[in-house]
């Protein structure tokens, strides 16, 4: 276990690194953006001139990809803690974050959670005292904000986690897939 | 192990964990250059105006960071929204603020009001240094110092107006600034009473960038 979490703060270090140096490159750009700006305007046909702006160019591009890079790297991080929060048994507290996430009103919250506990329309109906039409429509709400096409695929969101055999914190392609696809 | 047991899916959810390393390292980096450029350092010095390119560095990144970050650090978790801030600010006198994965609303217009001061400052100040960054700044001093004057003439026909413009952005400058510095205690104040109504230090999760407690 400790291995691990050793491991886990190694994890949580590298995005630290990569935000200092995608500050500093950013300051960097900006001093040199600046520069050749000022020596642009003096000569614009200059040789060094060209050269300045070829460099400035290249570092602003560099700030941008570090930047989708970084924000990979969080997003691993973030489902990998989702996991581990759901495998240690704290699946209930992820998913009132994840219902919060997609913006579900209290009602909503409500419906979604009955309906993961495998209540069907008419269960939940009677237990809220609602119309079934009501609830219907409810339902096809919280698919509709959650992006999933039915209850299935709703359940499967938050199993699948589990099922996942990436449990170790081992950085892993298909999980960062898998966080672009639903971001 | 009690805030598990209370908690069931209805209730209010996980205390947000939002501020990733870039957001955190940029807050303190602007906080620190404020208190140094807004109390310490010489105004026109070299101090300054380096630090203000830091400032007008940090300020951009954090604002590319706005498009391309995570999900709480994107403006569109934090859109501008007064009439949720004066709500909040209500909920909070009554003793119960509710939680936001990003900035609270009133948080919000307070972000965008320190941005928008910052950029005035930053902008006012490139208009007093002539958009000289401070190695030509520097360059310009030595040659002075070395008995050649000649960058100090002034050889663009406006100098009038000029002048009369740098008297202008030197006033926002210093009216900016202390509106930011004075935004910055209100900001300090907000998190102190918000940090005592919730019942968790707020400082933490923008230093370790960990607010859970596990």
């Amino acid at each position: 276990m400790t291995g691990k979490s050793s491991r886990a703060s190694g994890d949580r270090r590298q995005p630290l690194a990569l935000a200092a140096v995608l500050l500093l490159q950013g300051i960097a750009a900006v001093f040199f953006v600046g520069d050749a700006v000022g020596d642009m305007l003096l000569d614009p046909t200059s040789p060094e001139g060209m050269l300045e702006s070829l460099v400035a160019l290249a570092l602003v591009a560099g700030v941008v990809l570090s930047g989708l890079q970084l924000r990979a790297a969080l997003e691993r991080l973030a489902t990998q803690e989702r996991t581990l929060d759901t495998a240690r048994g704290k699946l209930s507290d992820v998913i009132a974050t994840q219902f919060q996430a997609w913006g579900l009103t209290p009602a909503e919250r409500d419906v979604g959670l009955l309906a993961l506990k495998g209540l069907d329309v008419s269960d939940i109906a009677a237990l809220r005292g609602a119309a079934q039409g009501t609830v219907r429509a409810q339902l096809t709400r919280i698919y509709a904000k959650a992006g999933v096409s039915g209850r299935a695929q709703f359940g499967a969101w938050f199993v699948e986690d589990l099922l996942e055999d990436d449990l170790t914190l081992a950085p892993n392609e298909k999980t960062a897939a898998r966080t672009a696809e639903r971001s | 192990m009690s805030r598990d047991l209370d908690r069931g899916a209805e209730a209010a959810p996980l205390p947000p964990d939002p501020w990733d390393p870039l957001v955190r390292i940029s807050h303190w980096l602007i906080a620190g250059v404020v208190l140094v450029n807004g109390l310490l350092s010489k105004p026109g010095g070299n101090l300054h105006v380096w630090l203000g390119w830091v400032a007008l560095g940090t300020l951009a990144v954090r604002l590319l960071w706005g498009f391309v970050g995570p999900s709480e650090a994107r403006f569109s978790a934090f859109l501008p929204d007064p009439v949720g801030a004066l709500r909040h600010l209500r909920d909070l006198l009554r003793g119960r603020p509710s939680e936001y994965p990003s900035h609270n609303p009133a948080g919000a217009i307070m972000v965008y009001a320190l941005w928008g001061c910052l950029a005035i400052v930053v902008a006012t100040g490139l208009v007093m240094t002539d958009m000289k960054s401070p190695v030509t700044i520097a360059e310009d001093r030595a040659a002075v110092a070395a008995g050649d004057w000649s960058v100090l003439v002034d050889d663009s026909e406006t100098a009038e107006s000029d002048h009369e413009g740098d008297g202008i952005a030197k006033e926002l400058h210093e009216l900016a600034a202390n509106l930011m510095l004075l935004l910055a205690m209100v900001h300090v104040g907000g998190v102190v009473i918000e940090s005592r109504a919730l019942r968790r230090n707020l400082v933490r999760p923008m230093l370790t960038g960990r607010g859970k407690m596990k």
